[in-house]
């Protein structure tokens, strides 16, 4: 138990470092901004309270809010996958559902399953995040794009990240 | 009251979520206003540390460029310097300003914190209100133009970037004087856009695109880049694409330019209105 809960201080403070670090700065011709920190919603247990989800996901997204000088965007968006979260477990439970103790992972569910997970998470938070940014409804396909060319990088990076978790 | 708690208890997660997002869009709508980046500025003073270690080390990979262009425009100070001499126009240097009506002001500054990837870019100049940088005056960088400072505290400053799609600037073609709104369309970070020049006008690939001057903020006369393509398309206007002066990737040192006869204009202005 102490060895999954300090397991996850570190994944988390990796991520965060990471993508302030690393995937703040990615520019790839104006379309492309992975944010894998969501990987940190997906990871928590599947018990948890929802209020517990919901403050932690909103924390996550100020302190990011907080390195990117965006107050409330990332928040809002990491709010929003925090409250979806639920339902999206529910939709693509498998068939003899969940252990309760346990935590989303690729090891335990198989690629497919966590991939579809990922992919729905990421396209609601970046909608939310890539829509909020803009905030207008002129350039509505071309923030489409980028929706779904920075769920697609992000995905990626998450399947990476966690294929790597899994190797450990 | 025990309904109530009822209530409270089904839809728990349903009212903290609400609330939750409440507290996101006050922040969003507030601390992303144009003249209003309190938030910004205060939570830039509790990472600007860490965030000045990142400006630091990135700038070694630099130091090669940056090194180049001090020393070009030293030469062209230099110059500049032996031109006034060379007049003899000793007055010139006094120190009263007031007879030679000296319009801008300058004062260096180094950036260190800056976005080119997100769609509402800005970055951060470690000069602030103790310095005498104020909002609404001016940075450019070489002889480019590169932002405006929308907000100031103690020792720092956040500058609105060009490539920010709530920047708007005036610019002319220097060749013929015709002038358009410039702005950023979001998509490439070395591009931008120049609208409202109207068709009947000859321009070619490769003219200086230069401020106006006439917003009172950026001094007339910069450099703000170069006409890449154009094309005209419908309406009475070109699309004009303009290859930009300045490279965000790169913008290090900076120079803050403020209007010394701002209020005068704006003053004289609003009388008109």
């Amino acid at each position: 138990m102490i060895n999954s809960i300090t397991r996850f201080i570190i994944t988390y403070i990796l991520l965060v470092t990471l993508q302030i670090l690393l995937f703040n700065n990615i520019q790839f011709s104006g379309y492309i901004n992975p944010y894998v920190y969501v990987l940190l919603i997906l990871l928590l247990p599947f018990n948890v309270q929802p209020w517990v989800l919901l403050l932690f996901s909103f924390g996550t997204g100020f302190i990011i809010d907080i390195f990117t000088g965006s107050p409330g965007m990332h928040s809002s968006a990491t709010v929003l996958a925090g409250f979806v979260r639920p339902f999206v477990l529910r939709i693509i439970s498998p068939r003899d559902g969940y252990d309760s103790g346990s935590a989303p992972s690729m090891l335990t569910f198989g690629f497919t399953w966590f991939f579809t997970y990922a992919l729905f998470m990421v396209l609601i938070h970046h909608t939310a995040l890539f829509y909020l940014e803009v905030f207008r409804v002129t350039d509505f396909f071309r923030t489409l794009l980028r929706v779904i060319l920075g769920s697609a990088f992000s995905v990626t990076f998450i399947l990476l990240i966690e294929f790597y978790r899994r190797g450990k | 009251m025990r309904n109530l708690l009822n209530f409270l208890a089904r839809f728990n997660s349903l009212i903290i979520f609400l609330i939750l997002e409440a507290v996101s869009f006050y922040l969003l709508a507030n601390g992303n206003k144009y003249h209003n980046t309190r938030i910004i500025m205060g939570t830039r003073e509790i990472t600007r540390g860490l965030e000045e270690k990142i400006s630091n080390s990135k700038n070694y990979l630099n130091l090669r460029d940056a090194n180049r262009n001090l020393a070009a425009e030293n030469i062209k100070l230099k110059n500049k310097l032996g031109e006034l001499s060379g007049k003899d126009n000793s007055q010139f240097l006094s120190v009263s300003d007031s007879v030679f009506n000296q319009q801008y002001l300058y004062t260096s500054a180094e950036v260190i914190n800056n976005s080119t990837n997100r769609q509402k870019n800005f970055f951060t100049i470690d000069k602030g209100t103790k310095q005498g940088v104020a909002v609404d005056m001016a940075v450019i960088t070489g002889n480019s133009v590169a932002g405006i400072i929308v907000g100031c505290s103690e020792n720092y400053s956040l500058a609105m970037s060009l490539l920010n799609l709530d920047f708007k600037l005036s610019a002319r073609i220097r060749s013929n004087g015709y002038f358009g709104s410039l702005s950023w369309d979001g998509r490439n970070y070395r591009k931008a856009v120049l609208s409202e020049i109207p068709q009947h006008v000859t321009i070619s690939v490769g003219d200086t695109i230069e401020t106006t001057g006439y917003s009172a903020i950026v001094p007339e006369g910069v450099m703000v880049g170069t006409i890449a393509e154009f094309s005209k398309r419908g309406g009475d206007f070109y699309n004009i694409t303009i290859m930009l002066e300045t490279d965000f990737k790169k913008l290090h040192f900076v120079d803050i330019v403020g209007n010394l006869q701002k209020t005068e204009q704006l003053e004289l202005e609003k009388m008109m209105q």
